[in-house]
This record gives C-alpha cells, structure tokens and sequence, in this order.
C-alpha cells in the first residue's frame, strides 16, 4: 500500500542558509490492510512524514509510492478521493454543525462511495441531541468524533490518523481502537501517527520510531519487547514476618522458588514498555 | 457543479455569521442618509461644478454659458488651472477648435470634466452633451459623492471583509482541511471571490439607484457595475492573497493601513482635490478610481489598453493567490 525509499525532506532553501532537514532518507513499507504505527517525540519528522504521505508536501527527496503508484506521477485529486485524513487537532466550521460539518466535506467525494454521515456519527456514539446543534456548543471528544466522522465518510481505503485518541476519555478511546480495528477488517490500512504507547501497543501491527528525521526502529511491538526484555523476573515475597522482593533470570524458575520464602505474594515479569524501548533507542521521552 | 455549490453555500454562511451582509447593509444606510440628509443639504446649491476657464483670443465662442470664465492670456489660463487642479478645466481655442487642458487628470481619464466644460461652451444649443446628462449642480454631488464612497467601501470593507472571513477559517484550522479533499483549490479562491464580487456588485447596484436615482442610474448602471466589478475583483484576490501571508488580522489591519495609505490615498486626494501629484499617472489604482468615477457620469473607459491590463492583473492575482493558498495549506500544525 506504501512504499517509501530514501524519502528525504528539507524546509527553506540551502541556498538561502536556512535550510533544515526534516527527513534524512527513511526506508518503510507499509502492506494492505496493516495498521502501521509511526511514533515519535514532537519536531522528529513524523507530522512531516504524515504530510509528504498525504500529498500536502510536495518537494520531497526519494520514492514515494501509493496504491502502487509513485505519488509524484498520481493526479491529486484521484488520489485524495482513496485517502481519510484525521488531522492532531479537530478543525471543523465551528458556525455550523456536526451533519452540516459532514456534509460539507462530503460533497467533494463521488457520491458512490459516500457513508451515511448520521449512521457514522452513530457508530462514534455522537449524541444525537447535538447533531443539529453548532460545533462550537461540543466538546472536545465530540469534536474529536466528528472529525473522525468526517476522516471516515469517504470509505477511505487508506486512513490516515494522527492522535486519534487525544481529547478522548478512556471509553471514548476504547471505542475509537475499536472502530479502527473495525476499518481494518474492511480491508482499510491504516497509518496511525502517535505519542501514545498504549494506542500502539493495542492497535498496530507495526512500529516505527522515528527521532531527529532518522527511524531508529521498525517491528511488532511484541518483537521490539522481546528484543529489549531483560528475560528477568521480580518475586515479591513474605519470610519470617518480612516481605521481600528479589530479582531473578527468568529461567532460574525453571527448578522453582530458589530460595526459602513463607508465602509468595507476587511474580512480575520485566518485559519493558514501548516508551522503554523509545527512549533506548532515541535516548528521548516521547513527550 | 455540487463542489462549487457546496462552496459558494459554505461560504455564504461564513459570511452570515460573520455579520458581513448585515454591516454592507448598514453602510448602505448610513452612506445613503449620509447623501440625502447630510451631504447635499451641506454643499447646498451654491457648489460648482468644476470652474471651466476659457481663453479665446478668436472670439469663437460667444454664446458660452455664464458659468464660463473667460480669461486674458495662456499665461493666465496656466496659472488659474494650477490654482484649482483639483477640478478646473481649462479651455483654449485655437483655429476655432477649443483644446482641453486639464491639470489633475487627462482627457482621456476624466472625460466627463472635459465634456461638462465642452457642454458649457454652446450654452446648450448646437453640442449636446448627452455624456454629460442633466448635470445639474445637485446630480453632479450626487454622482461624485456616491461614487466615493463605493470606492471607498469596495476598497475598505471588501477587503476587510475578505479577511474576516478567511482568518476565522484558519482559527478553526478547516483552510487546512481543504488540503486533502479531491477538488481543484483554485475553486476554493474562486467560490470567495465571486461571493463577495457579487456582494459589491448588489451593493453598487442599490448604492446608485438610491443615491443617484432610478432615471439617471439606468443609463450609468452597467458601466458602473463593471468598473466596480474590476475594483472588487482587484481588492478580494489582494485581501485573500495577503490573509495567506499574514499570520493573523493584526497583521493584516497594519498591512491595509499601508495599502490604504499609500494606494488609496494619494489617489483619492489627487482625483478629489486640489493637491497635485505628477506622478499619479504611474499609479494603476489612479485609472481604476477614474475609470469608476468617469462611469458615473456616463463616460465610461473604451480604451482596449485599459482593459486588456485589468484583466492581465486579475489574472496575475489569480495565480498568485492560489499559490499562496496552496502554501498556506501545507503550513498544517
């Protein structure tokens, strides 16, 4: 679905002296219906990336290819129908409201492959009181809903979705990895861009950690643990009244317990988290 | 045709809300009450016309009206013109062919002083100024004034009202959403120009038959709607393009404090006054304000010049306003 080579990106002009490169060549593919995570700290390059992907940068180094095309050589429009966008922050007309919202954004689109904007908004779980009502009266999770609405009206083939969770409550996030799961069933790839591991961990196939323009790492997130896991346990335990904790290889457990203990009252894993195995690899928090 | 549609809709309610109908329809009031209560009661009838000088060393022209003053000499001729170069024109007849000569201003841009002085020279009779019309010293007012402020409301508010409504867009972010829909953006740039070229033309249209009257406004309409069409045209696509460049309204108020003190203004005091500005003839918004103003009393512009330049510069505008909304589009967080 995409293909990228040696994709590099700069802002200003060398010749000008204020050059900044974004992009130093980054390599990735992303295949039909994956659900691709790209992650990174702020200024790493990804909102870049996610732009040069979407065809709103244009004047990038390398291949880019879509839908088997190189983007370069794809009419705009053609390739904007194929695609769902939702942007970090809910941008909509805050005059009018969540069906006008939709049904503005919808009439760019051939009619064909039009959703029923009331029946998505449903399946967001939209309150159906504020559909009439303007945008400016919403939320911000009832915002972030519409703007999802509106990345899924078109029945993109390929989503694009930077921060889907944010401004969301817990169940509001559930409900979003849910119906991302949903869209990926469909057939639909999607690129996730995002500072939340949680999201990444549950919902992609693959990560890619992006900092300073550079991918520094590219698996499953199951992989990218076991690769980083220290394959040691912590037993927390109680003896002679005391209650203790102990390090141990994982594979000293094989025998059992090797050392006296009254009763056992947990044994944890340290498998580290994917924000560990950011900051091993970029040397920086996400955020 | 539905993308459009859908533009011009949305638009049309950013507008609304924007309260941009409601405040033209406001300065339509006021500028009309302005006219009718305040204006003309306060030039009264003892305003002139513009003061025509004659020097006829023939003695050609006998039966020139009384409102002509003749006077001795070239040299003096010269020195009254300089005098009152806001709005005297001056008369010299030479082999029995009277010569215009304008200080402020040529004939070929301000034909209706030229014609309004010509008129005056046959007291009536054989020249029939039908250019000039019934130009009475109240119709004379009527035209001049009306024709001001529709300059200055196209120029001001127009432009302004552009950017209102293109600011709040990039506020709310929705200007960047456009980036990724499948439509041509330059039908985005045209869906707001048209809008508020429509606007300005209603707004000139009622600013005339109000202000002017239903019988004399009939004969001047159309070209008073195209003239006024260039200028909206001219001033939307300036407004839209400096929106795009400008980080916020601000910004943009400095920027058309800039554009309205050094393009506005010098035309305006050079066409309407007696302050005297040589160089104005290299100034482009000088033709359009004569252009606007020589509509309005019935002499509008024929040159193909003229025109062939105001469509090569909306053209221009055209283009470059639709770069600078593409580049704005790619500025997204």
């Amino acid at each position: 679905m995409i293909e990228v080579k040696d994709l590099t990106f700069s802002y200003g002009k060398i010749s000008r002296g204020k050059n900044k490169q974004a992009l130093h060549g980054l390599n990735f593919h992303v295949a039909d219906g994956e659900i691709f995570g790209f992650l990174g700290p702020n200024g790493s390059g990804k909102s870049t990336t996610q732009k040069i992907l979407t065809g709103i940068l244009k004047g990038y180094g390398g291949m880019v290819s879509l839908f088997g095309k190189e983007l370069k050589e794809v009419h705009t429009q053609e390739f904007s129908r194929k695609i769902g966008v939702l942007f970090e922050f809910p941008y909509l007309y805050a005059n009018l409201s969540a069906l006008d919202n939709l049904h503005y954004f919808a009439s760019f689109y051939p009619k064909e492959q039009l959703r029923d904007a009331e029946e998505v908004l449903d399946e967001l779980e939209f309150k159906r009181d504020f559909l009439r009502k303007p945008v400016s009266t919403y939320s911000k999770g009832m915002r972030q809903r519409v703007s999802m609405a509106r990345a899924l009206i078109s029945s993109p083939k390929l989503l694009f979705l930077d921060e889907p969770t944010s401004g969301l409550d817990p169940s509001g996030a559930v409900l979003f990895r849910r119906i991302i799961e949903k869209e990926r069933r469909k057939g639909t790839t999607v690129f996730v861009t995002t500072h939340n591991m949680l999201d990444a961990d549950l919902l992609c196939d693959r990560v890619a950690f992006i900092a300073n323009g550079n991918i520094v790492a590219l698996d499953t997130p199951e992989n990218l643990k076991e690769q980083n896991s220290s394959r040691s346990v912590v037993v927390d335990y109680l003896y002679q009244g005391r209650r203790e904790e102990r390090r141990l290889e994982a594979q000293s457990l094989k025998a059992g317990i090797p050392f006296p203990y009254d009763e056992l009252i947990s044994i944890h894993s340290q498998e580290p988290t994917l924000e560990d195995i950011f900051i091993r690899y970029a040397g920086r928090r996400l955020s | 045709m539905k993308r459009i549609s859908s533009l011009l809709k949305k638009d049309c309610r950013m507008m609304a809300s924007g309260k941009f109908f409601l405040v033209a329809l406001g300065s339509l009031l006021l500028y009309t009450l302005f006219i009718h209560f305040g204006y003309l009661n306060f030039m009264g009838d003892n305003a002139n016309i513009y003061p025509v000088y004659l020097y006829d060393p023939e003695g050609t022209y006998t039966q020139a009206s009384t409102l002509v003053h003749s006077v001795a000499s070239r040299k003096e001729l010269d020195a009254v013109l300089a005098g009152d170069a806001g709005s005297g024109v001056g008369i010299y007849v030479k082999d029995g062919k009277p010569n215009v000569v304008l200080y402020a201003g040529t004939e070929k841009v301000d034909r209706h002083r030229a014609d309004y002085a010509l008129s005056l020279l046959h007291s009536g009779r054989e020249y029939k100024p039908e250019t000039v019309g019934d130009h009475t010293p109240e119709m004379k007012q009527r035209r001049e004034i009306t024709c001001e402020l529709l300059f200055i409301e196209i120029v001001a508010v127009g432009f302004l009202g552009i950017a209102s409504v293109l600011f709040k867009e990039k506020q709310m972010g929705v200007i960047w959403l456009h980036a990724i829909m499948p439509f041509p953006k330059s039908l985005f740039v045209f869906s707001k120009v048209f809008l508020f070229l429509l606007t300005d033309l209603v707004f000139a249209a009622l600013m005339t038959l109000f202000n002017v009257g239903r019988s004399e406004a009939g004969g001047i309409l159309p070209a008073v709607l195209i003239q006024t069409g260039i200028l909206s045209l001219i001033m939307a696509l300036t407004g839209f393009c400096c929106t795009m460049l400008l980080k916020d309204f601000k910004q943009f108020s400095l920027a058309y404090l800039v554009i309205a003190l050094f393009t506005a203004t010098p035309v305006f005091l050079s066409a309407n006054t007696a302050i005297k500005m040589d160089w104005i003839y290299c100034h482009p918004f000088y033709y359009v304000y004569m252009g606007l103003k020589n509509a309005f009393f019935g002499t509008p512009v024929t040159m193909p010049g003229y025109y062939i330049c105001v469509v090569c510069v909306i053209i221009l505008l055209f283009g470059i306003t639709t770069t600078a909304f593409r580049k704005e589009m790619g500025k997204e967080g």
